[in-house]
């Protein structure tokens, strides 16, 4: 029988589970044990309807309500909350736990010092509002979005793939995309220049990094005294090993393992 | 590393009895051979270290060029990813006959660490190479070391032979 | 004329000359100034550059990707290879993250943290003289490369007297450092440091009232405070805006907040203000040294913090005690597993804000980790930065940002 693949998270499990160990949550701090982010959950909480918003790790958390709330709060921070940089932006993959991703922003206020964290769950199908107005940096970091789980930013000046070639298919960092890649991942590069009948004659990856042949009765490492590949060893002199053949070559210093000199100290 | 059939020693002309003309030829190839910058990633750095002030490349009369046409030896150094593929092939086809190809560092040899989807596992699933340099980033020395043992490969080659079916074309 | 066959394909896609005078110019993933892996699509009228679209992936790897596979120590020497120049600061800003997910970032004892800052200082001095040598090289001062790459040598001789490699360290570890400094390390790291700064001179010396390299630099390269911010740059582009922000004075971590140095920033926005920001921190990174190897002798010698659950003991116990042994054997097979939740930090590397996002999930796989590169967004700006430029300032700029494609494409 085939082995069991969970298709719907392809990535590396596990192998011992202890079953009886609950994982410690981080701690999250109440919104107003700090005065600056206090006020700024309060004029976000006008604007936009926050699910749950709490401080971890010195940063402050807002988990959204609703996806399309983003480019208001997101105009509402950089004109009057002085938080200036978009940091960075992304999704984590839920598709499996919950049905949905969850979609983060990070952003910097320069003047306040404090780092402040956007989130919301979207479905599979459903689609982000673009921040490209509000803040360049989202221009590539939705790209980067786009491409990597194939959530579509709407009115983005360019959304095309980024990091994958433009003809790839499938959305590599979804849970669902094995890490060494599916059947078109795996050829692409065969098929874009040589075509798929060459596919044979390249033969697969090899991609088992503990692969043994059992008749492979060639491949030792004889450091320092290689010969050519499929060469019987036994076929070259002892000196082989040195830098330049026996007799050496006319014109050029002959430089052996003898005459090597390494340095102590320098100037 | 690539898994399709390969007679080595018979695609580098190895062995054969060689004139004076032939060896005359190969001295002159294998002490000047140029290198066409093919650096990706980490590998690159090591390779500009090699060439800059203290491992000097010059001495071994190799000059990096940045054109293929006037390249001899091509050292891939770095990863090579299922996007940059096609590019690396058209090079390698620019570039003029006699040509041989250094791959340095574990990506370029089997794709190294990356066992991703998007990385070319081992340069030879695209191009034929003559020496694999092992390492992660493999010292500059060593690279001088492949180039040496590059040096000497050439020289028991004979000097005219047609352009040898380095498997794939 | 190419007549295109299976193997020989007609791949020229891009036309060459369009209506409207515009001549689009590929510069091409292969290159001698790229950097490594850009491709830049040029739109010129004349000299000028009209539109400029950058293409990067070129270098994507999968790190996101292979981090969701591995325990988090395992993932460590990935990091290596995203900003390949400075490896130590992306090890570094890792292993800042996971602790500060874990909670052990105070626990960490003051040894390693002395050791963990010289070694930053370090790698951002190996990263600014790697800098200034491409940049110089791509401009047309092709002995500044070689005068550089021999300080660096001296430099790379010192972290692989350290950790045995030049260029990917993976000097640092989640909880402290392996390996404690080598008896006689600290005199030659001090050798090193009394030399450098007559290197800079004469570096300085060389490039800084040289004519050429002034009508190359200045008013080249100029972007305004507000769209540096907007654009998501950091680090030294940032500071050559006149924008005073260095994440060691601002969030400072490890020792940074008991150190003594300047930050310098430029307001004249163009690259020469920038070259003149890397040759001052140069500076500031070797004052900051001399201050580190004095603090060095009065720690007692204790590298990795001390908290079982998530960190295996140092290796004298293990060998000797057996629970310790059986802890570090199930910390290695298994994996440690952290708190759920999700934490971003950000260090200050040579390039940049260097963020590390982690999400845990309570497994000893990562659930998603989110390498935020500074490169990245260096790059996206060009799109903005290009206009108007010619094209011999292309490179010029290119250079001047300190990009590297291991961040970028990751």
């Amino acid at each position: 029988m085939r082995a069991y693949q969970d298709r719907k998270n392809a990535q590396a499990k596990v192998y011992y589970k202890d079953r009886f160990y609950v994982s410690p949550q981080l701690p999250k701090e109440e919104v107003d044990s700090d005065e600056v982010f206090a006020k700024d959950l309060a004029t976000i909480s006008k604007k936009a309807e926050v699910k749950e918003a709490y401080i971890q790790r010195g940063q402050l958390v807002i988990i959204l309500e609703n996806r399309h709330d983003i480019v208001a709060v997101a105009k509402l921070l950089k004109e009057k909350l002085t938080y200036t940089q978009l940091s960075e932006m992304s999704a984590n993959d839920f598709l499996a736990d919950r049905g949905e991703f969850e979609v983060f922003y990070q952003f910097l206020s320069m003047e306040k010092r404090k780092r402040l964290r956007v989130k919301y769950s979207i479905k599979e199908d459903q689609a982000v509002d673009s921040l490209y107005d509000i803040y360049k940096s989202a221009d590539w970091a939705e790209r980067e979005m786009y491409d990597m789980f194939g959530i579509v930013a709407n009115e983005h000046p360019n959304l095309k793939r980024i990091l994958m070639p433009d003809d790839w298919s499938g959305h590599p960092l979804r849970k669902s995309y094995p890490l060494q890649g599916d059947e078109d991942a795996q050829w692409y590069e065969i098929d874009t220049i040589f075509g798929k009948d060459y596919r044979e004659v390249v033969g697969p990856e090899i991609r088992d990094t503990k692969r043994i042949d059992p008749k492979d009765t060639e491949n030792f490492a004889r450091i320092g005294k290689e010969v050519p590949r499929g060469a019987n060893p036994k076929d070259f002199d002892e000196n082989y090993d040195d830098f330049q053949e026996e007799g050496g070559v006319p014109l050029i210093t002959r430089f052996t393992k003898k005459n090597q000199k390494t340095l102590t100290d320098r100037k | 590393m690539a898994q399709h059939k390969v007679n080595y020693m018979a695609d580098s002309g190895l062995p054969v009895a060689l004139t004076t003309v032939d060896k005359l030829v190969q001295w002159g190839r294998s002490n000047s051979l140029w290198a066409l910058t093919y650096g990706l990633a980490c590998c690159a750095i090591e390779m500009m270290a090699s060439g800059a002030s203290r491992y000097d490349f010059d001495r071994f009369g190799t000059i990096f060029r940045a054109s293929p046409r006037q390249a001899d030896v091509m050292v891939v150094a770095g990863t090579l990813t299922k996007k940059h593929a096609q590019f690396i092939r058209r090079l390698y086809d620019q570039m003029t006959e006699p040509k041989w190809v250094i791959s340095m560092g574990s990506c370029a040899n089997t794709g190294g660490m990356f066992n991703t989807y998007a990385t070319v596992q081992g340069v030879d699933r695209i191009i034929p190479v003559d020496i694999y340099l092992p390492g992660c980033a493999p010292r500059p020395e060593t690279l001088q070391y492949a180039v040496m043992m590059l040096q000497k490969k050439i020289r028991k080659q004979s000097a005219f032979q047609k352009a040898k079916t380095k498997r794939l074309v | 004329m190419q007549t295109p066959n299976r193997l020989k394909p007609f791949y020229e896609n891009l036309a060459f000359e369009r209506d409207d005078n515009t001549m689009i110019v590929n510069f091409g993933p292969q290159h001698p100034s790229a950097h490594g892996q850009l491709r830049l699509i040029l739109e010129l009228d004349g000299e000028q550059v009209v539109k400029a679209t950058p293409d990067v992936g070129y270098l994507h790897r999968g790190m996101e990707k292979m981090a969701e596979n591995m325990i988090y120590n395992e993932f460590l020497p990935t990091t290596d290879r995203m900003d390949y120049i400075a490896a130590t600061s992306n090890n570094y800003g890792y292993a800042l993250a996971v602790e500060r997910l874990l909670g052990i970032e105070d626990k960490v004892p003051r040894r390693a943290k002395v050791i963990r800052t010289m070694l930053l200082e370090l790698n951002r001095i190996i990263s600014h003289l790697f800098w200034l040598a491409t940049h110089a090289l791509d401009v047309g001062a092709m002995s500044i490369f070689l005068y550089c790459f021999r300080e660096r040598e001296f430099a790379m001789d010192l972290m692989e007297e350290y950790c045995g490699a030049r260029l990917t360290h993976s000097a640092v570890r989640i909880g402290g450092v392996p390996l404690d400094l080598a008896p006689g390390w600290i005199e030659k790291l001090r050798a090193f440091i009394t030399k450098l700064p007559n290197d800079i001179a004469d570096y300085e010396g060389l490039l800084d009232q040289n004519r050429i390299w002034k009508m190359r630099l200045e008013h080249v390269g100029v972007i305004s405070a507000e769209k540096a911010i907007d654009w998501g740059c950091s680090g030294p582009t940032l500071r050559g805006s006149g924008v005073a922000w260095d994440i060691r004075k601002e969030e400072p971590y490890e020792l940074y907040d008991e150190l003594e140095f300047k930050v310098p920033v430029s307001d004249t926005n163009d690259s020469y203000g920038r070259y003149k920001l890397y040759m001052q921190e140069m500076r500031e990174s070797i004052k900051i040294i001399e201050q580190l190897i004095p603090m060095y002798s009065k720690t007692e010698p204790k590298l990795m913090a001390d908290v079982p659950e998530y960190i295996s003991a140092p290796k004298e116990s293990l060998m000797t005690d057996n629970f310790a042994l059986m802890q570090h054997f199930v910390l290695v097979t298994q994996g440690m597993r952290p708190p759920v939740g999700e934490v971003y930090v950000a260090t200050e590397s040579p390039k940049g804000e260097l963020g590390f996002y982690i999400n845990s999930q309570g497994e000893p796989y990562p659930h998603r980790i989110k390498l935020r590169a500074p490169s990245f967004w260096h790059t996206s700006v060009l799109q903005e930065m290009l206009v108007g430029t010619y094209i011999a300032d292309v490179v010029t700029i290119i250079g001047n940002l300190n990009i590297v494609f291991g961040e970028i494409d990751r």
